[in-house]
């Protein structure tokens, strides 16, 4: 294992079916996008090391079947995990609605109060956009999440949801620091505050 | 039988299946039948399961060689790979129970969750290895079901019953179709291992004690179920040899062709008559004149597994060693000497080279013989190492149980194995009771390289025989016979017999109330479960016997009764003589089968 990695963080991505989740990781993880990509099946995984502020984190991510015959396996990964990417489609406003049942069964099934939430509208890209912007960031501040926007296929916003989470993450040492104390790490120099504006105004740090 | 029987009706299918067993395509595998939800978390808890049990790294390659197969034998798409590996590198273990809720929960698995199991059987076995690993990993999955474990050796069993049977009940065109694939799958194959043609069908000889007299007519037809279909489509006889030992012989069979090393004597007697896709070896540590007189009789009521044997080794030295210990605590030293004797040994004070010279009277009679013994001991391991290593006793799991210098071989067999390769999947559990070895967890964590299941290690804090025989190997008391190996593995279980074992000949005085104590089943157990399995079947007939067996030790009590043939039996380990006593009398209505056979 990497000797400088940090921490090892749970992220997990959630959100209606055909939303655009296996194909937000995909640009994250491959930087490729695929408009053909295959349904996931139960869940998919990968796991990527990143840098944000100086700390390398590696992230292994949970990448869930949105598809409703899939719906009874969701429950198993949400435990442990510390940040969860909410996502829906800025073209389709029934992803949007459908988000509070996503925050329900987040509430039912994780395990920590604490975890960082990042909702990314995905497909900006696109012209027939029936989600505005300013829902998005409402609904987001409502339930205190993070928000940005974001297109798999053009890349835009992709790192920066991923970045934005990580950090919020790290700067919530409650989250991670039991993990990363058994491998003897100190903490007190990795609280130096950050503020949210490395992602050029798309997030918004509520 | 009757238990057996509806096993087959549900199980197997055995007839229309059969007829149909050479074609493939027409084999719907059990796991295949869910959807793909159920599939994916039946993979993925075996998956857990595997990161669990396993989590070496020596065994990475285990895991997800097996992970990689499960998800093609479940037909589940490579993209679900990546996931799955990470399962089985110990990721996602939060998720263990919500799996085995969905599976539970899955109509098809909601009446019988048992097809699982089988499922898993058939997977396990359908290279013709059925490796330790893999029937751990299938017992931890069947209890994360809750399926009472005696389904999986119910299932074991009626596969090799099905095996026996349904080879005359061959229909005429499943056997035509039968020998159309043999021709074409030419049997050169067959022939190397062995192959007998008798008559219409192809008969292995499998003959000698251990090889099961398997006839083996293409296990396509003869499997009937379709999980199994698919395991005999590629080459059934193939993999039936190759579980049983193609060699044929078998460890009965064995014969030393040169003496090894020091070693005079080594042979395997059979304890059982009985076939089993995993087998148990017992390990006698001395023997005495009289009752005591033969390797098989501390083992009397033992039933581990339906296919048994025991290890016969130097006897010469062991009755020596036994008949000393006789004398030794009846007569030659009296009874307040012997007091004296474990008040001094065991409260630590003499190290081995200050012992008052009152006690070395005590001394010459024991220390020769002791000392021979526990030379030897540690050879005759050595040997059954590489008797298992080699696959004497066919790809097939092995449970090894010892007491005293019998564990001892046991050990040292085990560290042996340790430093071979390919040593890993072949030993299930071990047990060692009252061991005359280390007591350090340092030298025994290298054992855990090779035991898939659990290492249980009997020991006890008053043996004062044992703490002064051993005196001379090591300075300290730090003997594994008298007190918990303290080792950090899932798989170490420290059982303390103080409670059953006074002194250390107890070990073979009480060997049943033991095997009790550290959970390897008994005759007594397996009847009472048998009894509660046929509740409703006609009157159990066996109630008497079971009683008659509470004198324990009696060698003929129940051996007729043999309770391997299929009956449903229970496994609970007990943790002491008194609750033995209360589940005798109280706990069949606990033991009946909740689930499985609707």
């Amino acid at each position: 294992m990497d000797e400088d990695v940090l921490t090892t963080l749970k992220i997990l991505i959630i959100g209606e079916s055909g939303v655009g989740k296996s194909s937000l990781l995909l640009r994250f993880t491959d930087d490729t996008f695929d408009p053909e990509l295959a349904a996931t099946i139960g869940v998919d995984f990968k796991v990527k090391t990143i840098s944000v502020d100086g700390n390398k984190a590696k992230l292994a991510i949970w990448d869930t079947a949105g598809q409703e015959r899939f719906r009874t396996l969701t429950p198993s990964y949400y435990r442990g995990a510390q940040g969860v990417i909410l996502v829906y489609d800025v073209t389709r406003r029934d992803t949007f609605v459908k988000l509070d049942n996503w925050l329900n069964e987040l509430e039912t099934y994780c395990t920590r109060n604490d975890i960082v939430k990042m909702l990314v509208g995905n497909k900006i890209d696109k012209e027939n956009r029936e989600v505005d912007r300013n829902e998005g960031l409402k609904f987001a501040r409502k339930h205190s999440m993070l928000f940005i926007e974001a297109s798999a296929k053009t890349c835009d916003g992709v790192q920066c949801a991923f970045e934005e989470l990580v950090e919020k993450i790290i700067q919530t040492p409650g989250l991670w620091e039991s993990e990363s104390q058994n491998r003897g790490v100190k903490l007190s120099n990795k609280e130096e505050g950050y503020g949210g504006g490395a992602c050029g105004g798309y997030c918004s740090m509520l | 039988m009757a238990a057996e029987e509806k096993w087959n009706d549900w199980a197997w299918k055995p007839h229309s299946a059969a007829d149909q067993a050479g074609d493939k395509d027409s084999c719907i595998l059990l796991g295949q039948q869910l959807e793909e939800p159920g599939r994916f978390a039946y993979a993925a808890l075996c998956g857990i399961s595997l990161a669990w049990l396993f989590p070496e790294k020596e065994q990475s390659s285990f895991r997800i060689e097996f992970i990689e197969g499960l998800v093609k034998w479940l037909d589940l798409p490579d993209a679900v790979l990546s996931a799955m590996t990470a399962f089985a590198s110990g990721l996602g273990g939060e998720g263990t129970e919500t799996f085995a809720q969905i599976l539970l929960k899955d109509p098809i698995l909601k009446d019988n969750p048992v097809v699982i199991t089988q499922d898993l059987v058939s997977f396990s076995l359908k290279d013709g290895y059925y490796d330790a690993r893999a029937r751990v990993l299938i017992s931890h999955i069947t209890w994360l079901l809750r399926i009472p474990l005696e389904e999986l050796e119910a299932l074991e069993e009626s596969l090799l019953e099905s095996l026996k049977e349904q080879k005359e009940e061959e229909s005429e065109t499943a056997e035509v179709s039968r020998k159309k694939k043999e021709r074409r799958k030419k049997l050169k194959r067959y022939l190397l291992i062995g192959l007998a043609t008798v008559g219409g069908g192809t008969v292995i000889g499998l003959t000698g004690g251990l090889a099961a007299p398997l006839v083996a007519a293409g296990a396509a037809t003869i499997i009937g179920s379709a999980g199994a279909a698919a395991l005999g489509s590629t080459a059934g006889i193939a993999i039936m040899a190759s579980l049983f030992g193609a060699a044929g012989a078998g460890l009965t069979g064995y014969k030393m062709k040169k003496r090894v090393g020091a070693i005079e004597e080594f042979e395997f007697l059979p304890l059982t008559e009985g076939k089993q896709l995993h087998i148990t070896i017992a390990i006698t540590g001395w023997l005495c004149t009289g009752r005591y007189g033969s390797f098989t009789a501390p083992w009397s009521s033992m039933l581990q597994s339906s296919e048994q044997y025991c290890l016969a080794w130097e006897s010469k030295y062991l009755m020596e060693l036994g008949n000393a210990l006789d004398s030794l605590l009846n007569g030659f030293v009296n009874m307040m000497a012997q007091e004296a004797l474990k008040f001094t040994v065991l409260s630590g004070i003499v190290t081995a080279l200050t012992w008052p010279a009152s006690l070395l009277t005590v001394a010459s009679v024991i220390d020769n013989p002791w000392g021979v013994c526990l030379h030897r001991s540690a050879e005759v391991g050595k040997h059954l190492a590489h008797i298992l290593l080699s696959r004497q006793q066919g790809k097939r799991p092995v449970t090894l149980i010892g007491f005293s210098l019998g564990a001892r071989v046991i050990y040292f067999c085990l560290q042996e194995m340790a430093q071979e390769k390919d040593s890993q999947g072949i030993i299930e559990d071990v047990v060692l009771l009252g061991a005359p070895v280390e007591g350090e967890a340092k030298y025994w964590k290298a054992i855990t390289k090779v035991v898939s299941g659990r290492i249980i290690n009997g020991f006890c804090r008053g043996d004062w025989l044992l703490g002064f025989v051993y005196r001379t190997s090591s300075v300290q008391l730090n003997v594994a016979g008298l007190q918990p190996v303290d080792l950090d593995d899932r798989r170490m279980v420290n059982v303390d017999l103080s409670s059953v074992v006074s002194g250390h000949l107890d070990y073979m005085k009480q060997m049943d109330t033991i095997l009790k104590a550290v959970g390897i089943k008994t005759k007594e157990c397996r009847l009472k479960e048998k009894g509660s399995a046929r509740l409703f079947a006609p009157p159990a007939k066996k109630t008497p016997q079971a009683a008659g067996s509470e004198a324990r030790g009696e060698e003929s009590a129940v051996r007729d009764e043999d309770a391997a043939d299929g009956g449903h039996w229970s496994w609970e380990p007990m943790d002491s003589p008194d609750s033995l006593d209360t589940s005798r009398d109280g706990a069949r209505p606990c033991l009946s089968l909740p689930t499985g056979t609707p």
